[in-house]
């Protein structure tokens, strides 16, 4: 009756695949019910898609017969074709009226080399618009086949890399190479020790350069990393770094140290020059967007100030201008006791007020105590300071 | 009842003397702070205004220095010629207090010097925007109308260049173009300020307006203006005919002669007037214009001429313009010369104190932080002591 029902199953589809169970015991069948949906290889499953590197050697150098071919059609030489040529070469002979260049059709390089070679034998002479059309977008392979990882293992089914097993061969090829450069380290250290010389003094990480944040070691290895790894190799690194001769490994090192933008500085308050009469002056630059300009502040003046030879009042005819002028001054109480000389130029009205404004306080602070200039870096007026201390 | 009235009568004797002497204190202390306070303002008033009237008499130690006139005096004086904003002072402040400045004591020493017996001599008042150049050119006819001398001011020659909505042909010379209303406008000023004048002086020939109207010789030119402002369409005219009279009659010396016109350099720059066939039309188109020219040219005695120079009504002159050659143009310098330059520049720092305690003064400057001296300070940087600039920054304080 069973097997009937069994073989009636059969008929309607499906396969059954019957799951024997070895051993003294009766034999229990045990049906396994698959679909031939399942059955079938689940594409989408087996995630993204590995090319081998041979595939992108191929297509590497299809994109470098392209681009002679494509330099030349336009005239230019093809050994100095480079990736812009490239860009305006697509432009001129498909003005595209796309904004977004994404949007643009982007062509995969090789059904383009593939026209482009059929193409060549009309080159120069033949070109039909309907032929030019398809090819609009040429760029190298590395561009439009993003950094993947490669299939790891050969035809036969063996991985390439003795770690692969690991999960994470890339990391821990890394944490292995890095500790041989620790070990060698130690190794000559001993050496140097050993032949009398004594230890080179610790060399500390500059403040100007940092290491590499986890998500960008993660780009560079193409494989994801927990915090811990990320921490362990690290601690390797700056391990390496404190060693007495851990700066002979520092080629290896900079490839996972960044720079770091400068940081404040202290800055220097010029000393107050003199000129012909004895009268003390100081310069400023100071800048605000586009608009530069240079003010040199003079002492015993009548608050007279000058801009690019012109009066202020008739450089700056609205107030709003000049009460910008007026504020390093205000702050200082030092309003009518200087004269001016500035010039500038770029930027509007207003951004010229601006730089000005800056490079007159930065000249003032020459004049003036290094306490007050701390407070004109703060914003903090003195008469404020006055009421709340 | 009566317990709690004594009671009451019994207590506020103490309270009220306890009050009393405490209003009396203060009383006392206000009444010495007040006294103070006025010592203190009539030391300062003493120090930006004088009391000396009349602009004869003003000297070099006035300057600085504001004087006063007495309103009557402005409306016969100035029907038209002061600036808008001085006028708005004047209903504001209930007085007019012009500054005595070195330009008009210099203006004054030459007009005092002069001999009447040449041709008369021209002044140019120029400087830079906002500099005084009106408010000294009206110094300078206040001080002629006291003198008692006959004062033909033109306010602003550039009104008569632009912005005219009738243009009509001339009836005395085809090719000119009348503008009716500009002229009756001064006819009627001008009335104001020569009453007397206008009996005392006789044409001297005959003068036919039209087919019917005609003016006799040897009739007061007060009639010529009647004439004028009658019948609008020969004002234009009739400012001709006046124009003649006096400069004919002024040697004769009878009386002395004030040319007085701001914005000179509107009679030579271009005008923004269209014919009928929208083709520009030239200065010397215009019959006031013309005539003003002939006033303004040197060949009479007895009198003299002061001129400003103002950009600020200007046609098609930079904003930055503002010496003889640039605003006048060649032929403008070339009619006006030979003349005397006079420079009207910014306040001096006596001049701004003057100016910025007048304010004070008035109760003009309302923000407690303008009476301090940083207030001060501010306003002379912010304005860079140049009298509009601080008249407007005054304003919204």
């Amino acid at each position: 009756m069973a097997v009937a029902a069994v073989g009636r199953v059969l008929r309607l589809g499906g396969r059954w695949s019957v799951a024997a169970r070895d051993g003294p015991r009766a034999q229990t069948l045990r049906v396994i019910y698959t679909t031939a949906v399942v059955q079938r290889k689940n594409v989408a499953a087996s995630g993204p898609e590995k090319y081998t590197e041979a595939f992108i050697k191929k297509q590497i150098e299809e994109f470098n017969l392209g681009k002679r071919h494509l330099a030349n059609m336009m005239g230019e030489d093809p050994e100095t074709f480079t990736q812009e040529d490239i860009d305006k070469a697509i432009a001129y002979l498909f003005p595209s009226g796309l904004f977004d260049e994404r949007a643009r059709p982007m062509m995969k390089v090789g059904v383009f080399v593939a026209f482009l070679s059929t193409l060549a034998q009309y080159f120069k002479q033949h070109f039909s618009f309907a032929d030019v059309c398809l090819f609009v977008y040429l760029q190298h392979p590395t561009e439009i086949f993003p950094e993947k990882r490669k299939i790891q293992w050969g035809e036969d089914g063996r991985p390439f890399h003795f770690l692969f097993y690991t999960g994470k061969q890339s990391y821990y090829s890394l944490m292995h190479e890095t500790y041989g450069m620790l070990l060698n380290a130690q190794k000559y250290q001993d050496q140097m020790t050993a032949q009398g010389f004594p230890p080179e003094k610790e060399k500390k990480n500059l403040p100007g350069s940092r290491w590499l944040t986890k998500v960008e070691l993660e780009e560079m290895l193409l494989e994801k990393l927990s915090d811990h790894d990320y921490s362990r190799f690290i601690q390797l690194l700056q391990k390496l770094v404190t060693l007495p001769y851990g700066n002979v490994e520092e080629k290896y090192m900079q490839k996972f140290s960044k720079e770091i933008a400068m940081q404040l500085q202290k800055v220097v308050i010029e000393p107050l020059k003199y000129d012909e009469q004895g009268v003390a002056f100081s310069t400023g630059e100071g800048q605000r967007k586009t608009a530069r300009a240079t003010a040199v502040v003079y002492d015993n003046g009548s608050g007279k100030i000058t801009v690019n030879g012109v009066d202020v009042l008739h450089y700056f005819p609205v107030l709003q201008d000049r009460e910008q002028l007026l504020f390093p001054f205000q702050f200082l109480d030092r309003i009518g006791k200087h004269d001016m000389i500035c010039t500038v130029s770029g930027g509007g009205r207003s951004s010229q007020a601006g730089a000005i404004r800056l490079a007159s306080a930065k000249a003032l602070r020459s004049f003036v105590t290094e306490k007050e200039v701390e407070f004109m870096r703060q914003g903090r007026n003195r008469n404020f300071y006055f009421i709340i201390n | 009842m009566l317990r709690s009235v004594k009671g009451l009568v019994c207590h506020t004797p103490k309270l009220d003397h306890g009050h009393a002497l405490h209003t009396t204190a203060k009383d006392w202390l206000s009444s010495t702070v007040s006294q103070d306070v006025r010592i203190l303002a009539e030391r300062s008033r003493a120090i930006f205004r004088t009391s000396e009237n009349d602009p004869a008499n003003h000297a070099e130690h006035h300057e600085g220095c504001h004087y006063s006139i007495p309103l009557q005096e402005v409306k016969a004086v100035f029907p038209h010629g002061l600036p808008s904003p001085f006028q708005q002072q004047i209903k504001t402040f209930n007085e007019a207090c012009l500054m005595v400045r070195k330009p008009a004591l210099e203006l004054f020493a030459y007009l005092k010097s002069s001999s009447f017996a040449h041709p008369a001599i021209r002044y140019v008042i120029y400087g830079e925007k906002g500099t005084g150049k009106t408010m000294t050119l009206c110094h300078v006819v206040h001080y002629c109308a006291r003198q008692g001398w006959l004062v033909l001011h033109i306010p602003d020659a550039h009104l008569w260049v632009k912005n005219c909505r009738e243009l009509m042909q001339s009836s005395y010379n085809k090719e000119r173009l009348d503008q009716p209303l500009q002229a009756s406008f001064w006819l009627k000023n001008f009335k104001t300020t020569n009453e007397r004048f206008l009996k005392e002086i006789k044409t001297q020939q005959k003068y036919a307006w039209g087919k019917r109207e005609s003016t006799e010789e040897g009739r007061p030119l007060g009639e010529v203006v009647e004439q004028g402002l009658a019948r609008v369409r020969n004002a234009s005219d009739a400012v001709g005919v006046v124009l003649k009279e006096i400069k004919q009659q002024c040697h004769l010396g009878s009386f002395r002669l004030l040319v007085a016109v701001d914005g000179v350099n509107a009679l030579w720059g271009k005008t923004t007037l269209r014919k009928e066939d929208k083709s520009p039309v030239s200065p010397e188109e215009l019959t006031l214009v013309y005539n003003l020219r002939k006033m303004v040219r040197n060949d009479w005695n007895g009198g003299a001429i002061v001129t400003t120079l103002s950009q600020t009504g200007s046609l098609f002159k930079p904003s930055s313009a503002y010496l003889p050659h640039e605003l006048l143009g060649k032929e403008g310098f070339d009619a006006l010369d030979p003349f005397v330059p006079i420079r009207v520049s910014n306040y001096s720092p006596q001049e701004f104190e003057s100016c910025y305690h007048y304010y004070l003064d008035r109760k003009w400057l309302q923000h407690e932080k303008a009476r301090t001296a940083e207030g001060r300070d501010e306003l002379r940087f912010l304005s860079g002591a140049n009298p509009r600039q601080l008249q407007r920054l005054a304003g919204p304080l």
